[in-house]
C-alpha cells in the first residue's frame, strides 16, 4: 500500500528533563518532572510538565485531542516515553444525547470533563502535540458526563479564566508546536488568583465577558464546597473525582478555538415542493401507503430470532470494546438489512439510556459504489468527514484501526452487498475482516449478500478465515410469515378480506418467499379494487378477483398474448420458424431456410408472397421483440434463428387465434 | 416552382392562391402528424393503460409514493406516445405542475452510469449548487447524487419522475449500478421518484439482477396492440382528415369526402391490407401516408387511388433486386454464376476460381453477345460485387489466403436474382436462358 501525506511531517525530538524518581520498581518504570519537545532543525524547545493540559495527536490533523497531564514514566534505557492524562472531551466530541443532557446551548469552546471506563488514560508520551493554546475568554464547565447519576441542573463547578496568547485556528502540529508559548502553571495559577478573574458562576464578575454571559446558567451547587483552592494543586495529584476536579481549575485550560466554517461538501438537495403532499383520503390509499415498501413499520414480525442473534452479537462486543465479524445470507427480500437496521435502532436506544457504550454506526453498500476500493472511501468520509483518494484513504483507516488511539468508541460498520465489494486480489475484503482483529480496531463488521456459500466460493482463504464462522441465513418467509407481515403493516386498517390476504402470501410464498413482492401486489390490489368501483370513496374491501386480477399481471408471462397481437406476416413467420425446425430436425435455421417455408406458408395461406427485405424486417420486428433470437443482422440472409419461446406455446397462441 | 406550375394551369389568378395557400396548410398539418410525431388528442386503443399510468404517476406526484413501472411493447407500440400523453395531461394539472421534476434518459445516448449520472446532475439542476465540484470524478457524482436523493422525504420534497428510454441496454450497465439505486430509492424513504422505463424486449425482467429485481415493483403495463383491420382503416381515414378548425369551410368539405371515398376504394383498401397484414404499428403508415401526400400539389389537391399504390410499391420495393438493376453484365453473368454454382453444391461456399470457371464454360458454351473479359477485370467485378455486400467472405482470416481462393457465399435469394434479370434494361436473352436453365 503506497503511503501519501499530504503535509510535511516535521520530526520531533522528545527529551526528558528533570531528575528521575523511582515510579514502580518492579516494572522498573521511572517517573519525570517535565519533557522538553523540539522540533528538528530548530532552536525553540517547549517544555511540558503535568498538570498541564495538553494537544494529543488524534485522528485527524485538525481535531487533536485535549487532555490533561498528570505524570511521565519511562523505562530504565528512556526509550519509551509514557504518560498519564485525564481525558477531555470537546464539545463536538460530545455525543448527541450529552448535549441535550446539558439542557442548554453550550459554548462552543467548553470542554467536558470524561470519566469514561472505555478509554485508557496511558498514551505514548511521543503522541503529545503541544499545550493548550486558548485565545480570549472560556468557560469550563465541568461535567463527568459519563457518569450514570449525571444531573444537569447541578454543574459540578465553572469556572473562566483568562488567557492571553492566542493561536489561530486549524491547528496543525507545527503551528501547535512553534506559537505556543509555554506557560508556567504556577504563574498563571497566581496570576488568576490574584486578578480575582476565577469565578465561580454564580458570583456575577463585573468584568465577566459577554459573551460567556450568554451561555450561562445560574448553578445551584453549594460555592463553598467547590471553591477552587490554588494552594492545593500540585502536579501529581489524580486521587479521586473531587480532587481531580479542583485541581482543574487551578490551571487556565485553553481549547483549539473552533469556528464554525462553511462546510465544505455542501450537498444540496431535491427542490423541495410547493404544494404539501397530500394524505391519505381513505381507507384503501391508507392501507397502500402502510404496504408501500419504505414506510417503516413498528416492529419487525417473523424475525425475533435473528434480532435476537444480531443484537446479542452487536451488544457483546460494543459492550467488551472489542471487534469482530458476522456474514448474514439471504435471498433479496427476506428482510436481512432491515432487520440489522432495528437492530441498531434498538442499540442506539440502550446507549442513550447508558445502558451500554457509546458506538458509532457506518453503512456502506456494494452496489452504490463505483468501485470495491471506493469502500475506504466512503468509510473514511463517515468516520472523519475527509474526502481523500482510495489509496489514501485505505493509508489512514490503516493507522486508525492498528493504532491504539485513546477516546476510541466501538464502530459498528455494515457492509450490504459484499459480493461486489470483490477484487482480484481481494485486498478490500481483507482489509475490512482484518482490521477487526487488530487488537485496538474495536470495529465491528456485520455483512449482508445474497448466497449462503459466498465465502467458500468467492473468497481465498486467508480471507474466508478471517471472516470466520459467525454466520447466519435468513430463509425466505413462509406464507404464515408473510402474512403476518401484511397483517402487522395494515395495523388494523380493515382493507383485505383474510382469504385475500392468504391468497396472495402462499402464492409468494410458493414462487420465492419475497416480502417485497408481497407487498407490491397487495399495493396493486388495492389500486384495482379501487377502480373497479366507479367512485373511489364507494370502494369496499380488497376481494379475491383483485388479488388474482394482481397476481395475474404480474406473474403471466406475455409471450402468448404478444404473439396473438402480432400481426399477420409475423405469426407466419413463426409458423414458418417451426416448419423449418421439424424439417431439419434442429433447434436452428438460417433465414434463408426460414424464408422459403415462409414463402411456402403464405402461398398455402392464399397471401401475396412479401419480398425478402420486408421478411428481414418482420424477422428483426420479432427479434426486437425477443421472440425470436437473432445473430448480428449484418449477417444478412445467412443469419441464424431461434426461438426464444417453446414451439407448444408459440403452437397454442397461433391456435387460439385461429379458431 | 411550384407557383409556376400553378400559372400553367389555366386558372383565375386569386382561385388559384388560396388553393395553393389551402394545399400548403394540408401539407403543414398532415406532416406534422406524419413526421413530428404529435400527440393525438387521446390515445387510441389504450385506455385502460393509459389510466394505470395516469393514476400512478399522479399518486407520485401528489401523494409522493414511489413507484417504479415498465411499459413494454413492441417498436411503434406508442410507449413513448403514451408516457407523453401522461406527462402531459399530468403537467396541466395545477398542483402538479410545479411540483415534479422529471428527467428523461435514454439508452442510446447514456451508454453508461457516469454519462447517465451527469445527465441527470444536469437535468436536475444541481450541477451550480456546490459551486465546481460536482463534476468530479464518477464515485463523488454517484455519492452526491445519492446524497441528494437521501436527504429528501416523501412530504416535503418534489417528486422526480425518471423515465429510462430504451430500459433494457440501462441493465447492460456495469453492475447495474445506476438502476439499483434509483429502484432502492424508490423503495426506501427517500425522496419521492418514480422510475418509469419504456422497452420493446418482453424478456425484459430476465435481463434484471437478482436484487435489482427485487427491488422492482412488478408493475408492467404491456402495449400489445389487438387493433383489428376495420380500426386500422378508421385509424387511416381520421390521419388523413383534415382537423375541425381548418379555415375554409369547402375546401374542409372536399378534402375529407376526398378522403371518405379514397378509403372506400377496393385497391386503396387491398394496398392498406397488405401493409397491415405486414405490421400494425403506426410508424410504417405513416411512412406510406407521408410518400402519397408528397404528390398532392396545387394542381392535384387530392389523394388519389394511384398515389397510395405508387407510396406501397415505394415502400414495399426489395432492396437487394434495386441494386441488382444498377450492375454490369458482367457482375450480373458473375451472379448468375454463383446461383448456379449454389444449386450444384448445395449452398456451400465457393471462391472466385470457381465462378470464373463457370463463367468460362458459359462463355464457351452457350454465349453469344458476351466476349471475353481479362481474368483481372472480371476480380474487379468480383470485388466490387462483395463491396456492395451482395457476397460476404466465410473466413475471417482474410489476409493469409490469396484472394482468388476466398470462400464466399451468397446473400441474395434466387427470386430476387430472377426477379431482377425480369426488369433488367436490355438484358441479353442467352444471359437470360443461362439464368433459369437448371444446371449452367
Amino acid at each position: 500500500m503506497v503511503r501519501y501525506f499530504t503535509r510535511l511531517r516535521m520530526r520531533r525530538i522528545y527529551k526528558w528533563g528533570g531528575r528521575p524518581y523511582i515510579f514502580d520498581r518492579k516494572l522498573k518504570s521511572y517517573g519525570f518532572e517535565y519533557l522538553n519537545m523540539s522540533v528538528e532543525g530548530q532552536e525553540a524547545v517547549t517544555t511540558v510538565t503535568p498538570g498541564q493540559y495538553i494537544l494529543i495527536e488524534g485522528n485527524d490533523d485538525e481535531y487533536p485531542f485535549v487532555a490533561k497531564l498528570l505524570k511521565f514514566f519511562g523505562d530504565e534505557s528512556h526509550k519509551q516515553k509514557k504518560a498519564l492524562v485525564q481525558w477531555f472531551l470537546r464539545l463536538s466530541e460530545v455525543p448527541q444525547n450529552k448535549k441535550l443532557l446539558l439542557g442548554r446551548s453550550p459554548h462552543p469552546q467548553e470542554i467536558f470533563y470524561y470519566l469514561g471506563r472505555a478509554c485508557d488514560n496511558e498514551i505514548n508520551a511521543e503522541s503529545i502535540l503541544a499545550q493548550c493554546p486558548g485565545c480570549g475568554i472560556i468557560k469550563i464547565y465541568c461535567y463527568p458526563l459519563f457518569l450514570h447519576n449525571f444531573d444537569a441542573e447541578t454543574p459540578q463547578w465553572a469556572l473562566e479564566v483568562k488567557v492571553e496568547s492566542c493561536v489561530p485556528r486549524n491547528m496543525t502540529r507545527q503551528t501547535a508546536l512553534l506559537n505556543t508559548r509555554p506557560l508556567n502553571p504556577e504563574a498563571s495559577c497566581t496570576n488568576v488568583s490574584g486578578g480575582n478573574t476565577v469565578q465561580l458562576t454564580n458570583k456575577v464578575s463585573p468584568a465577566r465577558h459577554k459573551k460567556s454571559l450568554e451561555h450561562e446558567k445560574p448553578s445551584k451547587a453549594p460555592p463553598s464546597q467547590n471553591l477552587p483552592n490554588p494552594d492545593d494543586a500540585g502536579p501529581g495529584s489524580n486521587s479521586g473525582l473531587e480532587k481531580e476536579l479542583r485541581n482543574s481549575v487551578c490551571f487556565p485550560c485553553f481549547l483549539i478555538q473552533v469556528t464554525p466554517s462553511t462546510p465544505r461538501h455542501a450537498t444540496p438537495s431535491i427542490p423541495s415542493r410547493t404544494v404539501p403532499a397530500r394524505q391519505p383520503g381513505n381507507i384503501l390509499e391508507e392501507a397502500r401507503a402502510r404496504l408501500h415498501v419504505s414506510s417503516v413499520p413498528e416492529s419487525l414480525p417473523c424475525r425475533e430470532q435473528e434480532f435476537q442473534d444480531i443484537y446479542n452479537f452487536v451488544e457483546s462486543k460494543v459492550m467488551d470494546g472489542t471487534g469482530g465479524c458476522m456474514y448474514i445470507s439471504g435471498v433479496p427480500g427476506t428482510g436481512k438489512t432491515a432487520t440489522i437496521h432495528e437492530v441498531i435502532r434498538c442499540l442506539q436506544h440502550a446507549s442513550d439510556m447508558d445502558e451500554i457504550p457509546t458506538f458509532r454506526f457506518i453503512e456502506i453498500n456494494g452496489m452504490k459504489m463505483t468501485d470495491p476500493h471506493q469502500a475506504y472511501v466512503q468509510i473514511l468520509q463517515k468516520l472523519t468527514d475527509q474526502k481523500v483518494t482510495a489509496d489514501h484513504a485505505a493509508a489512514l483507516l490503516e493507522k486508525r484501526f492498528s493504532n491504539p488511539a485513546p477516546k476510541k468508541e466501538t464502530t459498528v460498520l455494515l457492509v450490504d452487498e459484499l459480493d461486489l465489494l470483490w477484487t482480484r486480489k481481494q485486498n478490500v475484503m481483507y482489509n475490512l475482516f482484518d482490521w477487526p482483529t487488530r487488537r485496538h480496531a474495536r470495529l465491528v463488521v456485520l455483512t449482508i449478500a445474497n448466497t449462503m456459500d459466498l465465502p467458500e466460493r468467492i473468497m481465498i482463504n486467508r480471507v474466508a478465515s478471517r471472516l470466520g464462522l459467525t454466520r447466519m441465513s435468513f430463509q425466505p418467509y413462509s406464507f404464515k410469515q408473510l402474512q403476518q407481515i401484511i397483517t402487522s403493516r395494515l395495523n388494523k386498517v380493515k382493507a383485505f378480506e383474510e382469504d385475500a390476504l392468504q391468497l396472495v402470501s402462499r402464492k409468494v410464498a410458493a414462487l420465492s418467499g419475497d416480502a417485497r413482492r408481497c407487498l407490491d401486489i397487495c399495493r396493486r390490489a388495492t389500486e384495482i379494487c379501487e377502480h373497479s368501483t366507479s367512485h373511489p370513496s364507494s370502494a369496499g374491501l380488497v376481494r379475491m378477483n383483485h388479488v388474482m386480477e394482481a397476481l395475474d399481471e404480474m406473474f403471466s408471462s406475455s409471450y402468448i398474448t404478444a404473439i396473438r397481437c402480432a400481426s399477420l406476416q409475423e405469426q407466419l413467420f413463426l409458423r414458418a420458424v417451426i416448419a423449418e425446425f421439424r424439417r431439419l430436425g434442429l433447434e436452428e435455421a438460417t433465414f434463408q431456410q426460414v424464408f422459403v417455408q415462409h414463402r411456402a406458408l403464405s402461398r398455402v395461406e392464399g397471401l401475396q408472397p412479401i419480398s425478402v427485405s420486408e421478411g428481414l424486417a418482420v424477422c428483426q420486428r420479432l427479434g426486437a421483440c425477443r421472440l425470436l433470437l437473432l445473430e448480428a443482422s449484418r449477417l444478412d440472409m445467412l443469419q441464424r434463428v431461434r426461438l426464444n419461446v417453446s414451439q407448444d406455446d408459440v403452437l397454442y397462441a397461433l391456435k387460439a387465434v385461429r379458431d | 416552382m411550384s407557383k409556376r406550375k400553378v400559372k400553367e394551369t389555366h386558372m383565375p389568378v386569386g382561385e388559384c392562391i388560396s388553393q395553393y395557400g389551402y394545399i400548403f396548410q394540408v401539407q403543414m398539418i398532415l406532416r406534422e402528424r406524419f413526421c413530428h410525431q404529435r400527440l393525438p388528442e387521446k390515445p387510441v386503443g389504450m385506455e385502460s393503460q393509459h389510466k394505470h399510468l395516469l393514476e400512478l404517476l399522479r399518486r407520485t406526484a401528489v401523494h409522493g409514493e414511489s413507484n417504479s413501472v415498465l411499459i413494454v411493447g413492441p417498436r411503434g407500440s406508442g410507449k413513448t406516445m403514451l408516457l407523453n400523453c401522461v406527462l402531459r395531461e399530468l403537467l396541466e394539472v395545477k398542483d402538479v405542475n410545479k411540483n415534479v421534476l422529471p428527467v428523461h434518459l435514454n439508452g442510446l445516448l447514456q451508454t453508461d452510469d457516469r454519462i447517465a449520472l451527469k445527465e441527470i446532475t444536469r437535468q436536475l439542476n444541481l450541477e451550480n449548487v456546490v459551486g465546481d465540484k460536482v463534476f468530479g470524478s464518477f464515485a463523488e457524482n454517484l455519492a452526491f447524487l445519492l446524497e441528494a436523493l437521501k436527504k429528501g422525504d416523501r412530504s416535503s420534497s418534489r417528486p422526480v419522475l425518471f423515465i429510462l428510454d430504451e430500459f433494457d441496454l440501462f441493465a447492460h450497465h456495469k453492475n447495474q449500478t445506476l438502476l439499483y439505486n434509483l429502484l432502492d430509492v424508490s423503495q426506501s424513504a427517500q425522496a419521492p421518484v418514480a422510475v418509469i422505463g419504456l422497452t420493446c424486449r418482453l424478456d425484459v425482467l430476465e435481463l434484471l439482477e437478482k436484487r435489482v429485481k427485487s427491488r422492482f415493483s412488478h408493475r408492467q403495463i404491456h402495449l400489445l396492440s389487438s387493433l383489428s383491420f376495420i380500426q386500422y382503416l378508421d385509424n387511416v381515414r381520421s390521419q388523413l382528415s383534415l382537423p375541425q378548425d381548418f379555415p375554409d369551410t369547402n375546401f374542409y368539405d372536399e378534402w375529407n369526402d376526398g378522403i371518405k371515398t379514397l378509403c372506400e376504394d377496393q385497391s386503396v383498401v387491398d394496398v392498406l391490407q397488405r401493409h397491415y397484414n405486414s405490421s400494425k404499428d403506426f410508424r410504417s403508415l405513416h411512412l406510406l401516408l407521408m410518400l402519397a401526400l408528397s404528390r398532392v400539389s396545387a394542381s392535384k389537391p387530392a389523394i388519389k387511388p394511384t398515389d397510395l399504390l405508387e407510396a406501397s410499391r415505394v415502400c414495399m420495393v426489395d432492396s437487394k433486386a434495386n441494386i441488382l438493376h444498377g450492375l454490369s453484365i458482367l457482375e450480373l453473368c458473375l451472379i448468375i454464376a454463383m446461383k448456379h454454382l449454389n444449386d450444384i453444391y448445395e449452398g456451400e461456399p465457393f471462391n472466385f476460381q470457381m465462378v470464373h470457371n463457370e463463367f468460362k464454360k458459359f462463355l464457351q458454351r452457350k454465349s453469344h453477345s458476351i466476349h471475353n473479359f481479362d481474368k483481372p477485370v472480371v476480380i474487379k467485378a468480383f470485388e466490387h460485387l462483395q463491396q456492395l455486400e451482395l457476397i460476404k467472405s466465410m473466413d475471417s482470416s482474410t489476409a493469409k489466403i490469396q484472394k482468388e481462393y476466398q470462400l464466399m457465399k451468397l446473400l441474395l435469394d434466387h427470386s430476387q436474382i430472377m426477379e431482377a434479370l425480369q426488369k433488367y434494361p436490355q438484358c441479353p436473352t442467352d444471359v437470360k436462358q443461362w439464368a433459369m436453365s437448371a444446371f449452367g
